[in-house]
């Protein structure tokens, strides 16, 4: 349900350090943004001049009762026409610019970001969450900041403008017409406000809806079951009937809103009709002149109502924009240091020719974790795991065995103590150079949407779709890939959906086994997959694991008779560390771990 | 005549309010064409001596001795006119609020009200994105179609009908002129806005595919991290964001195409007007006040005319979301045509020869199923996955019907007893229990609200998860569901078992639910059956040899079958699945490692 939730807004007030930020976003196109907001002022101005030139026509040529000055009128009128068509163009296309290069310019920044987050940031971070930041969030940004900028510019000019024009053209009718603009503004500002916060409600009800929805849906079945339908309906039609009485007061509230408007121009027109006639009448202002003023009474709400719009948008969108930068600023914790970056480079930037190969050997020297709620997960750990060897941790949950894992991967940052690889602090050296010497097996193995082909690619991005093949024949996926249609160009589906659990598996061993890695993590999958698919991961594990550093999350211990060690787990202290034929004679844990699951598997070989 | 019936099926009984909420807005636009000849009215009414335009009873009312009387008569009248104006405006703004409100508040009630008593096996079927899309984007767009767009459409065409009737009125050469290049406008929006629904979705693909790259890169953050690479996700993002920022730049040059050209043909409309205007006025064929007052009318039709093309392209979105609203309301409910008949159950149950296949399958789930339960009797089940344990529960709920055979409780046939009286007196722990988003406590006493908290505590500890609670932060005011605490497989199986302590059932069914609790709580659970629930007849699925063994009948299934039928020592005789079970799982210790591994 979290995503159909709008958030609450964090801040009410104006806060100008986030805006800053996001304004520098602007600098690369400052150029087409002066230019728009350039145009922007000229549409002001022609907006103001329109009804004079109809005053022109009206004054000059029918008083002089000839068609001397019509040529003119028509030659202005197409000017006018033909400059407005270039105005209104240039204005959109470049308020478009602006907008779809600035909302590419957030998300390019927030994205290299995410990459550069380390990996317990995922750990805390939904990623519903960054989606709405990728998308609406953007979306809204470069929206208000490209068109409400401009709108703002244009009204704002507008209304200067028509203020001018009106006291130039006469002082008295001007001033006249101009008092009400107070009332204006405070109307404008008032309902716009208000009609937005109580549609931020409407919202808010909107998405219990949709949850409510979502639920009855995914429940089904127990409701069924538990009769709970009538129940049901009914909580659903006291949201729905809150939400109808909410809309409606809403929608009565802001119905007042334009015919209040209406009035106040009506009043204003109504003072023109009475006091602009009386100077038509005593000859000091022409019929012309009194046409400008009812034009202009009509022109000027437009501008104001604007004005409130935007401010109110503004508002609004200052929660996207603070989200985005809690983003763009979120700390990358765990980074090179500087002098790792000169000799290493960036992840984005990688000195690759200063990398040197990695061998393997791993050791944990004197290690504490802790999570950031404290709890400590390791404590003085101390390890060491020779190069090319095969570790197997086997524990509960919580035992620590992930925690290992993570450290040796540098997802997480070890609290005190070191970890070396190759004898050298992991410190020393870049993430990224360290990365590229790992290879993933995951527990539940992610695919990207795509084929096959290019999923096993992902390993390695330079291999030949041979050496593709290869891989996946080395791990006996090569297999199962021949009976689909298209073979190895058959998608996968998003996150693989299209294929099982197994499949999946078989896949991510060839596309480690393609990354050629020093180091191989396996984390090896809980669910159950069929027996003939079963045997072909095991056979995959032996292929991947030999002559490798090893680290196996092991769930079947049958899976790993044939690591070169083996360590029993608890509470973050090994507690057994052997092989399986040591381990298996030793009246232990180890053994009563195998004694029962060998039980157990059988019963449910049995059973399946 | 389909389309019109479907559109107006949901606004049943409420119509009139519609009807009058599209005839004020017609009546308002009369009003509102009024408005530009107040200023004719000045003009040549009381600065010339031509005619006022205004209709004879508003003029009457503004003839005034001097100048200043008749200038402040105006003026007045101007004000009040706008009054009344208002008052429409707004009543009209309430009705139909409340009419479209009201529309949308009975259509997701029944959406609701009829999805939810669709079948077990369309829910099974559907998918709930697409669901969720119905009853709510498609929901909107109806209510969006009937209480803004439908009505913009009314009032652009009687706004044109009285502008051009007033613009008649006056002068009909200038009339002409003043709307020769309006139906031009028109047309061009509306081939526009029709041709650029192409690019719109061009741009919405676009924009998918990047919002999928960017999610899957996101949940598949570990494998980039790992293989280092995230430059190649950079690069393949950057591709789509690329595309993404192009092909909306591309639509919104299109768009300033398209309001920079229609502005340039809404001047030149403008310009006819004024030229023509000017002609005739210098000729003295026609009044100064008249031509001003040309000029405002053309200024209420000429602008909006743009968004009637694009109501008009657009409105193909409503019949597409009102033909998918229809889908759902089409389906048969499966509590239509249901007999009433309500029966008290005790627990005699029969299978007589039943066969069971989903309608869409060739190969039946179950097989000439038979055996007879008595009140109070315990019945396990047990078979491979795939066996069809559930199904024949799901059978004796009626979630699914049977094709052949019989099924007799209490001696009727199950088709002839009420859905609703089977389900409410036989209770069934589902192996994947679906908790509702509301507090822990909420949950546990779902089916009966008015419960005492003690009760619901008692319950939740026979069941094992009264201490899982008591850790959580808010303990039983814990929030369950995505916007609360998520809670493990096995909680909210130990959560469900609770719920159904509270009840007083006649029948239970565990759809192998305790199974996944450890040998311990199974063990309390089937005690506390003994003492809670001691006349109830009760149906086990179960893995667990030591939960079926004290079971006054088993019966073993096999694909689909009745392979073994009778008690533990019975079964124990004879060779089968029953013996080798026992032989594996008796020797067995605690399943300690079960959790943990």
């Amino acid at each position: 349900m979290n995503h159909f939730e709008e958030e609450d807004f964090t801040a009410s007030k104006f806060d100008v350090s986030v805006w800053r930020q996001l304004l520098a976003f602007l600098k690369p196109l400052r150029k087409e943004l002066f230019l728009a907001l350039s145009i922007a002022s000229l549409l002001a101005v022609s907006d103001v001049g329109y009804p004079l030139l109809n005053r022109y026509g009206i004054d000059t040529i029918i008083a002089s009762g000839d068609f001397t000055g019509l040529p003119l009128f028509i030659g202005i009128y197409v000017g006018y026409m033909i400059g407005i068509g270039l105005l209104v163009f240039g204005f959109i296309h470049l308020a478009g610019k602006v907008q779809t290069h600035l909302a590419y310019f957030i998300r390019e920044k927030a994205f290299l970001k995410l990459h550069q987050l380390p990996y317990s940031y995922y750990d805390q971070t939904p990623v519903g969450w960054i989606m709405a930041r990728m998308t609406s969030d953007s979306r809204k940004l470069s929206d208000i900041l490209a068109w409400g900028l401009i709108d703002l510019t244009w009204g704002l000019l507008m209304m200067v403008g028509l203020s001018i024009a009106m006291l130039v053209v006469n002082v008295k009718l001007g001033l006249i017409v101009l008092t009400a603009l107070p009332l204006l503004v405070f109307l404008s500002f008032y309902f716009r406000i208000k009609i937005l916060k109580a549609y931020r409600a409407i919202r808010k009800q909107n998405s219990k809806i949709t949850g409510s929805y979502n639920e009855m849906l995914g429940g089904a079945k127990t409701t069924k079951t538990l009769v709970l339908e009538e129940q049901n309906f009914q909580d659903f039609e006291k949201l729905t009937s809150s939400m109808r009485r909410h809309s409606v007061r809403v929608a009565i509230f802001s119905g007042l809103y334009l015919p209040s408007i209406i009035f106040v121009s009506s009043l204003s027109t109504a003072l023109v009709f009475y006091f602009g006639g009386l100077d038509v009448a005593s000859g000091v202002i022409t019929i012309g002149t009194l046409y400008v003023f009812i034009a202009y009474v009509g022109q000027f709400f437009d501008p104001v109502m604007n004005l409130a719009n935007i401010l109110a948008r503004f508002q609004e969108a200052q929660a996207s924009a603070e989200r985005i930068i809690s983003l763009i600023d979120a700390p990358i914790e765990i980074e090179d240091t500087d002098e790792v970056k000169a000799v290493y480079g960036t992840l984005y930037q990688p000195l690759k020719e200063n990398w040197e190969s990695l061998k393997g050997q791993i050791t944990f020297e004197d290690v504490t974790f802790k999570y950031q709620n404290g709890e400590t997960v390791l404590s003085h750990f101390n390890l060491d795991v020779k190069k090319g060897t095969s570790v197997a941790l086997v524990g509960q949950t919580g035992a620590g065995k992930s925690t290992i894992v993570n450290l040796v991967c540098r997802f997480y940052e070890a609290t005190s103590g070191r970890i070396l690889i190759d004898g050298k602090d992991i410190k020393d050296r870049s993430v990224s150079w360290l990365h590229s010497n790992l290879g993933y097996v995951l527990q539940d193995p992610h695919l990207f949407s795509g084929t096959i082909l290019e999923n096993i690619r992902y390993g390695r991005l330079n291999a030949t779709d041979e050496e593709c093949m290869h891989a996946a024949t080395l791990v006996d996926a090569d297999h199962f890939i021949k009976t689909f249609d298209k073979g190895y160009l058959s998608e996968v589906g998003e996150g693989g959906s299209l294929l099982s659990v197994g499949q999946k598996q078989l896949i991510s061993f060839a596309r480690a086994l393609l990354a050629d890695p020093k180091i191989l993590i396996l984390d090896e999958a809980t669910s159950s997959v069929d027996m003939e698919t079963e045997q072909s991961i095991q056979k995959a594990i032996d292929v991947v694991m030999k002559d490798r550093t090893t680290f196996i999350i092991a769930h079947r211990l049958s899976t790993i008779t044939k690591a070169n060690r083996i360590l029993v787990l608890e509470n973050g202290k090994i507690i057994e560390d052997g092989t399986h034929q040591i381990l298996i004679n030793q009246n232990g844990h180890y053994q009563t771990l195998f004694k029962n699951q060998f039980k157990r598997r059988q019963s449910e070989a049995l059973m399946s | 005549m389909k389309k019109l019936r479907q559109f107006t099926r949901f606004m049943k009984g409420q119509i009139h309010w519609y009807l009058l909420s599209l005839f004020l807005i017609f009546i308002l636009q009369y009003f509102r064409t009024l408005v530009p000849l107040f200023t004719q009215h000045v003009i040549d009414v009381i600065f010339g001596n031509g005619e006022s335009s205004l209709p004879d009873f508003i003029a009457n009312l503004l003839v005034g001795d001097t100048i200043t009387q008749a200038l402040i008569l105006v003026a007045v009248f101007s004000i009040l006119f706008t009054l009344v104006r208002m008052g429409l405006i707004f009543a009209r703004n309430v009705i139909n609020a409340m009419f479209t409100e009201g529309v949308a508040f009975r259509l997701r009630n029944k959406l609701y009200d009829h999805l939810q008593n669709l079948s077990t096996d369309y829910h099974s079927h559907a998918e709930t994105g697409d669901l969720i899309q119905r009853v709510t984007t498609d929901v909107e767009t109806y209510k969006t179609f009937i209480g803004e767009q439908l009505v913009e459409v009314v009032r652009m065409v009687s706004l044109l009908a009285f502008a051009i009737y007033q613009m008649a009125v006056m002068d009909i050469p200038m009339m002409l002129v003043s709307t020769a290049i309006a139906p031009v406008v028109f047309f061009v929006s509306f081939l526009y806005f029709n041709k650029v629904k192409n690019v719109f979705t061009e741009v919405e693909e676009s924009e998918g595919t990047m919002t999928t790259t960017v999610q899957e890169s996101m949940t598949g953050v570990r494998v980039v991290k790992a293989f280092n690479n995230e430059i190649y996700e950079v690069n393949k993002f950057e591709n789509h964001s690329v595309d993404f920022r192009d092909k909306s730049y591309k639509l919104i040059t299109l768009m300033a195409y398209f309001w920079a050209g229609t502005d340039v043909l809404i001047f030149g409309q403008y310009m006819a007007t004024a030229v023509y205007g000017i002609v005739r006025v210098t000729e003295g064929t026609l009044a100064t006040g008249e031509f001003i007052a040309f000029l405002a009318l053309l200024g209420l039709i000429v602008w909006p005319i743009r968004q009637l093309g694009r109501i008009i392209a657009d409105s193909g979105k409503t019949s597409v979301s009102l033909d998918r609203m229809e889908e759902i309301l089409e389906q048969i409910s499966e509590y239509d045509n249901e007999p009433d008949t309500h029966i008290d159950i005790k627990g005699d149950i029969v299978f007589k020869n039943v066969s069971f296949k989903f309608s869409d399958d060739t190969k039946h789930l179950l097989k000439d199923i038979s055996f007879t339960v008595k009140p109070g009797e315990t019945v396990a089940l047990i078979g491979r996955t795939g066996s069809g344990k559930s199904t024949l529960l799901k059978l004796l709920l009626r979630l699914y019907e049977i094709d052949q055979g019989e099924i007799l409780v209490e001696g009727r046939p199950i088709q002839s007893i009420h859905k609703k009286s089977l389900r409410s007196q036989m209770g069934m722990v589902l192996q994947e229990p679906f908790l509702y988003s509301r507090s822990v406590f909420d949950n546990i006493r779902i089916m009966n609200r008015a419960i005492e908290p003690a009760k619901v505590e008692a319950a939740a500890s026979i069941a094992s998860v009264h201490q899982d609670i008591k850790q959580f932060e808010k303990g039983y005011d814990t929030l369950v569901g995505e916007r609360g605490v998520t809670l493990s497989g096995g909680q909210k199986q130990r959560l469900a078992i609770a719920r159904m302590l509270l009840e007083d059932k006649p029948v239970l069914m565990f759809d192998d639910s305790l199974s996944a609790v450890d040998t311990e709580t199974d063990r309390k659970i089937r005690e506390a059956l003994d003492t809670t629930w001691k006349n109830a007849t009760v149906f086990i699925i179960t893995h667990r040899i030591t939960t079926a063994m004290e079971a006054d009948k088993i019966i073993v299934l096999d694909q689909g079958q009745i392979i073994q039928q009778g008690t533990h020592d019975e079964l124990l005789g004879q060779e089968g699945l029953y013996q080798r079970l026992w032989a594996i799982q008796t020797d067995r210790q605690e399943e300690t490692f079960k959790e943990g591994l």
